[in-house]
């Protein structure tokens, strides 16, 4: 019966992350606005080209009569006319009055296919006087539409594409919390009862743990360069990350100095003991209570509600699962490498 | 199991033990204090009153961080070998920790004094700087600052000890990433006070240097006694 879990479990967690990997690269992104050219608008008329990320939001064939295109100048709509649609943009030609509510236009394309898309502060009109907008240049808001679009990943702007990185970069650092705590149970352990085993499983448990931080601060940093621009800045989620990782690597540091010092299982344990305390301060406390960047920060412990729709935890979820299973596994290997290590030190 | 009355009296002892020590080994006293008014003095060289906010916090903290690893870092392994094997089998780990954290608070505080009130006196403020916006919260910033990252100290030197050769280079490999909270907070509220920015934006600096300082002393306390006799 073990037996048969034994390798129940592992190959569960290869399958899942097999399905991770099909459904997280090969599910289509929702259509989404990212800019729209020009961006700053004369009074009269003129065209402006609104371009699309994601998976098509028009097929060739759409016909322009259900497709609509207005502009929101404070709360007052702005009609347009949609000349050409291809898969990725849409042409408008657009006639701007000479007083707006607002300078700076939002856009919304409805479309058949693919629902409401928005791009706030879509253009700007530097010389419209304040005011309303004349009655012949007004819109009718049109109806909106639920998308007809299967399952897609949510497009949010700047992240765009990047969002399949949840899959990857998060789960990461569940996995490694989830062996840290092992770690640090072995730990306290070893304190108690002074028995060399907990010790190899806290050493194989910070040693696979670190493989797994070092995976984070790398999605993390790929991620980091496409949304904020840069492949590391200051913040406090991403100070806590490294000063944990460094910490560990501290305690590998730790061990490699003390050689075959008997005492090695005893001073480790401490520090690892004090080391996952303050990783659980510097990672899950301090960042909430200070300006972050970082999503599911400031104040807010879990995701926020639009960061996860149900398509995206579909696949989460099981990336959690399956990353925490391949570390329980490579922890295990580990152990077993540190069990042959001392077995035969010790003849 | 030792008694709290117990306990307190060893850490005055042990308090008053490393005082008489302080002072008997002067040398190490002067060192210190050497050390910091020595990089104070190349710092006033290389910027010669023409620095900025930031550049002041970086190199304020610097010497103070350095000054601080130079006065704490060989806390655990000073005493003679006799007299650290006699402590080891007579003292009470608790004691003895709650102690070494007294004297570790009283260093830092002199330490502080002497860190600010040179670079003061050789750099001044900041160019452009008649005063700095806050100057209490500034001092209180540095004396937090110190205190937090010491107490942190006090634990790695306390571990990196136990180990027979290089254990202070040890103590200065495993502190660095530790003390690196402690400094981002530390230098954030200095350049806040230089700055004049508002208190309710401060506030929050001092609280978590103190909770961080009185968290390592509480694990510190904690996790001493298992190394102390291992």
């Amino acid at each position: 019966m073990k037996g048969a879990w034994n390798w129940t479990w592992k190959a569960g967690s290869i399958l899942l992350l097999g399905y991770v990997i099909l459904r997280g690269f090969g599910t289509p992104l929702q259509p989404g606005l990212v800019t729209a050219t020009p961006s700053q608008l004369g009074i009269g008329t003129d065209t402006i080209i609104l371009a699309a990320a994601g998976q098509p939001f028009a097929a060739a064939d759409d016909v322009p009569s259900d497709f609509h295109v207005v502009l929101r100048a404070g709360d007052q709509l702005l009609k347009t006319e949609t000349v050409e649609i291809t898969p990725h943009s849409v042409r408008l030609a657009v006639n701007t009055p000479a007083t707006l509510p607002s300078r700076a236009l939002d856009a919304f394309v409805f479309t058949p296919a693919a629902g409401t898309l928005f791009l706030g502060n879509a253009c700007f009109v530097e010389e419209a006087a304040k005011g309303d907008i004349p009655k012949d240049f007004r819109a009718k808001a049109p109806e909106e539409r639920a998308p007809k679009l299967g399952f897609s990943f949510p497009y949010q702007p700047n992240i765009i594409e990047s969002i399949r990185n949840l899959l990857w970069h998060v789960p990461m650092w569940f996995a490694m919390f989830f062996i840290m705590g092992l770690g640090f149970v072995a730990s306290l352990a070893q304190l108690r009862t002074d028995n060399i085993n907990w010790d190899m499983r806290a050493e194989a448990a910070v040693k696979t743990g670190l493989v797994f931080g070092l995976l984070g601060l790398a999605t993390g940093s790929l991620w980091a360069r496409w949304t904020w621009g840069a492949w590391w800045v200051s913040d406090p989620q991403l100070n806590g990350a490294l000063v944990t990782v460094l910490l560990y690597s501290g305690y590998l540091i730790l061990r490699a100095a003390m050689g075959d010092d008997d005492r090695v299982g005893r001073l480790a344990a401490v520090y690892n003991v004090f080391a996952f305390i303050m990783l659980v301060v510097l990672l899950m406390v301090l960042p909430r209570y200070t300006e972050s960047l970082h999503p599911g920060k400031d104040g807010n412990p879990g995701f926020n509600s639009y960061d996860l729709d149900n398509s995206l935890r579909a696949v989460f979820y099981p990336a959690v699962i399956g990353w925490g299973a391949l570390c329980y596994w490579m922890y295990t290997l580990r152990l077993r490498m540190n069990r042959h290590a001392y077995h035969l030190l010790s003849r | 199991m030792a008694s709290a009355r117990h306990t307190l009296r060893t850490a005055s002892t042990i308090a008053g033990l490393e005082w008489q020590l302080e002072w008997r080994q002067g040398h190490q006293l002067a060192a210190v204090g050497l050390f910091a008014i020595a990089s104070v003095y190349v710092a006033f060289q290389a910027s010669d009153h023409n620095t900025t906010a930031a550049g002041w916090t970086a190199m304020l903290w610097l010497v103070h961080l350095f000054s601080g690893f130079t006065a704490i870092g060989r806390l655990f392994d000073r005493e003679r070998t006799e007299v650290r094997r006699y402590l080891q089998w007579t003292a009470e780990p608790l004691g003895l920790m709650l102690g070494k954290l007294f004297h570790a608070i009283l260093t830092t505080t002199a330490l502080t004094a002497v860190v600010l009130g040179a670079f003061v006196l050789f750099l001044g403020w900041p160019q452009g700087m008649d005063d700095p916006g806050k100057p209490g919260l500034l001092v209180l910033g540095a004396w937090m600052g110190g205190l937090s990252m010491t107490t942190t100290l006090v634990f790695v030197s306390a571990v990196a000890s136990q180990i027979r050769a290089g254990g202070s280079a040890l103590a200065a490999v495993l502190g660095l990433p530790l003390l690196l909270p402690q400094l981002i907070l530390a230098t954030r509220l200095t350049r806040g006070a230089l700055a004049d920015q508002p208190w309710t934006m401060l506030v929050e600096y001092p609280l978590f240097l103190g909770a961080l300082g009185a968290g390592t002393s509480a694990i510190a306390c904690i996790l001493f006694p298992y190394i102390w006799r291992a």
